[in-house]
């Protein structure tokens, strides 16, 4: 019998998560701990910054196995305080089910990411080298793989981007043959500027320009973007190369208007021009969007194509769950759980 | 006869037609699907195509461009083989969509009966087949130069109007578009030039032939003048993006419109 005792996003906030997470270092440790106190025959852990789970094998009765998992995780982290419906503990098939879902990325945070199955991957491997896994996780966790690989390419549950970043990119994708020469400036060194600057990069971007109010700011962004830093007043100097800009600033008034667009453009032969502007108040006359070959989408754009996304990711769901549900079946022990099976209930009363 | 080259077209204009239907359903879900289904059908449609014109030129022992209706079928046949070829590369293989409604357009267009009828002009047959194939394949390219300035300009607006199936669709992105309707473009502005240095080749060959006030010659050379002025305006003054899209599609639409009837008006090319 397979059992989970965990939580997760969905039950706990973040400064309890914290409190349960296991550090890599003590993993090993705690598996040991695990196998040696007879809590489980096969164990696996996963503790991300969004869920810690107990995924384990045990031949003892699930109550029983539940309640020993919920000591000896309030042990291993010396927390003492009561607990209501922050942790759950599922049994077979539920369990089963739970281990899918997540290997999915249904039960995470950004809804169909695939980095859950990294860390999952990571995780089991973790526990296969260091011999605490057998035929039951073992088995569990290559069809948790599997399933994963199968809705990925029966359904839509990854497709698009659900991040105001790699929106962007495919913005940029769909205007220029390649990123790979294209010239990317940031006005402005705000946070959300740097991550779509980051995303650019990553699908090959030739180099970033960078420009804020304080140079030191900028030439600090620049130097961890691997870029060059420029001082404000220059960035219309250097417009003429410049394919892509994301503009980020402060200012109360319009960074760039058409007015001052129009030239630039000419200077550039009227290449296209993509402009993500996520500064609010706006950085960027709307009125630019006129301009043949300018392409501007300001941060509520981004977000409504991300939303959009996601909306079309939630529809999946149902595929999803069917799938889940048709492989965990024909994986689950055909012997009935003693306790309430498919019931998850709270671990501390 | 009850298999002609005729029924052969005809199957070959189903084909295009259900072609252009699935269009209508690609862009009802948005171009998000693949367009292999547009590539076969096409594919279908040039079988039974490329059988019309051989049969008919078996059956009457010549290249079949004596009439509109062969010269239709020709410049057509070569504007589907250059897709064809083209759309093996996967990123460009959206240009049968778009392209299905103009050549079931044009082959409808080609069954009109008036259209195949002989003319009664003589030239030495080598020539002759070589000024109709220069033109054929020049009218190839600048179809095909339409539909990408069409693709364009569909994906163009999309990415203005900030509408959810631009980042859906799988159309190729702009900078590529405006790459292949640009080369495409130019490729057919020299396949025309030379088909008009044929064609003096020609009218000299026939000798009562008045070349510079026939209908169908001056029309050749406006349609000639549009398009260098297309290059000129792109590579000169940097008139490209949606502004050059827009002629591509212009301009191959003008063509469309006044083929039949700068053809019919000159002695020449009408019986």
């Amino acid at each position: 019998m397979i059992v989970v005792l965990g939580l997760s996003h969905h039950t706990a906030p973040v400064a309890l998560r914290e409190r349960f997470a296991f550090g890599e270092a003590r993993l090993p440790v705690a598996l040991q701990t695990l196998r040696e106190m007879k809590l489980a025959e096969e164990a696996v852990i996963l503790s991300t910054c969004n869920r810690v789970e107990l995924y384990v094998a045990t031949t003892q009765e699930p109550p029983n196995a539940l309640a020993e998992l919920r000591r000896f995780l309030a042990t291993c982290h010396d927390y003492h305080e009561p607990l209501a419906d922050e942790m759950y503990a599922l049994t077979e098939p539920r369990s089963i089910e739970h281990l899918f879902r997540v290997a999915c990325g249904l039960d995470s945070m950004v809804l169909g990411e695939t980095e859950i199955l990294g860390q999952l991957k990571k995780a089991y491997e973790f526990a296969l080298q260091a011999g605490h896994t057998g035929p039951s996780l073992n088995k569990a966790f290559q069809r948790a793989f599997n399933v994963a690989k199968h809705v990925r390419t029966e359904t839509n549950i990854q497709r698009g981007s659900v991040s105001v970043g790699s929106v962007a990119v495919e913005l940029a994708e769909k205007i220029f043959s390649a990123l790979t020469d294209r010239q990317v400036m940031v006005i402005g060194a705000g946070e959300t500027s740097e991550k779509t600057a980051r995303a650019l990069l990553s699908r090959g971007a030739r180099s970033i320009i960078v420009s804020n109010r304080s140079y030191e700011r900028a030439a600090a962004l620049a130097s961890e973007l691997g870029g060059t830093a420029i001082h404000f007043e220059e960035w219309s100097k250097t417009f003429a190369d410049v394919d892509i800009v994301i503009s980020s600033t402060s200012a109360p008034h319009y960074v760039l208007d058409r007015a001052k667009l129009e030239p630039l453009m000419r200077a550039r032969r009227n290449r296209p021009l993509l402009l993500i502007d996520i500064a609010v108040p706006r950085d960027i006359d709307p009125q630019v969007n006129f301009l043949d070959n300018v392409y501007l989408y300001n941060i509520d754009d981004l977000q409504a194509i991300a939303d959009d996304y996601l909306k079309q990711r939630k529809e999946e769901i149902t595929r999803c769950e069917a799938i889940i549900r048709e492989k965990a079946a024909q994986l689950s022990s055909p012997r009935p759980p003693p306790m309430s099976a498919g019931t998850a209930q709270p671990a501390f009363e | 006869m009850f298999w002609s080259d005729r029924t052969s077209f005809l199957i070959a204009v189903l084909f295009y037609a259900l072609s252009s239907v699935y269009t209508i359903f690609l862009f009802r879900r948005g171009f998000r699907q693949d367009t292999h289904v547009s590539y076969w059908l096409l594919l279908g449609a040039f079988i039974f195509h490329t059988i019309a014109i051989f049969k008919r030129g078996f059956t009457y022992n010549r290249c079949p461009i004596h009439t509109l209706y062969e010269a239709t079928l020709f410049a057509e046949w070569m504007m589907l083989a250059i897709y064809l070829a083209v759309g093996l590369w996967s990123r460009l293989r959206f240009l049968g969509a778009f392209a299905s409604p103009f050549f079931f357009a044009i082959s409808v267009f080609a069954l009109m009966p008036q259209l195949d009828q002989r003319t009664a002009i003589t030239a030495r047959e080598g020539w002759l087949s070589f000024h109709v194939a220069l033109f054929a394949l020049a009218y190839g390219a600048f179809g095909l130069s339409c539909v990408a300035g069409l693709m364009y300009l569909t994906q163009e607006r999309d990415l203005k109007f900030h509408k959810f199936r631009a980042v859906l669709s799988l159309m190729p992105p702009l900078q590529r578009l405006e790459l292949v309707a640009g080369r495409l473009l130019l490729g057919g502005l020299v396949l025309w030039t030379s088909a008009l240095v044929i064609s003096a080749v020609l009218a000299r060959q026939l000798g009562n032939v008045k070349y510079l006030s026939d209908p169908k010659i001056l029309w050749s050379f406006l349609v000639w003048g549009l398009y260098l002025a297309l290059v000129i305006m792109r590579w000169r003054f940097a008139q490209g993006g949606r502004r050059f899209a827009a002629g591509a599609v212009g301009t191959f639409v003008f063509v469309l419109l006044t083929y039949w009837g700068a053809s019919l008006l000159s002695p020449i090319h009408a019986p």
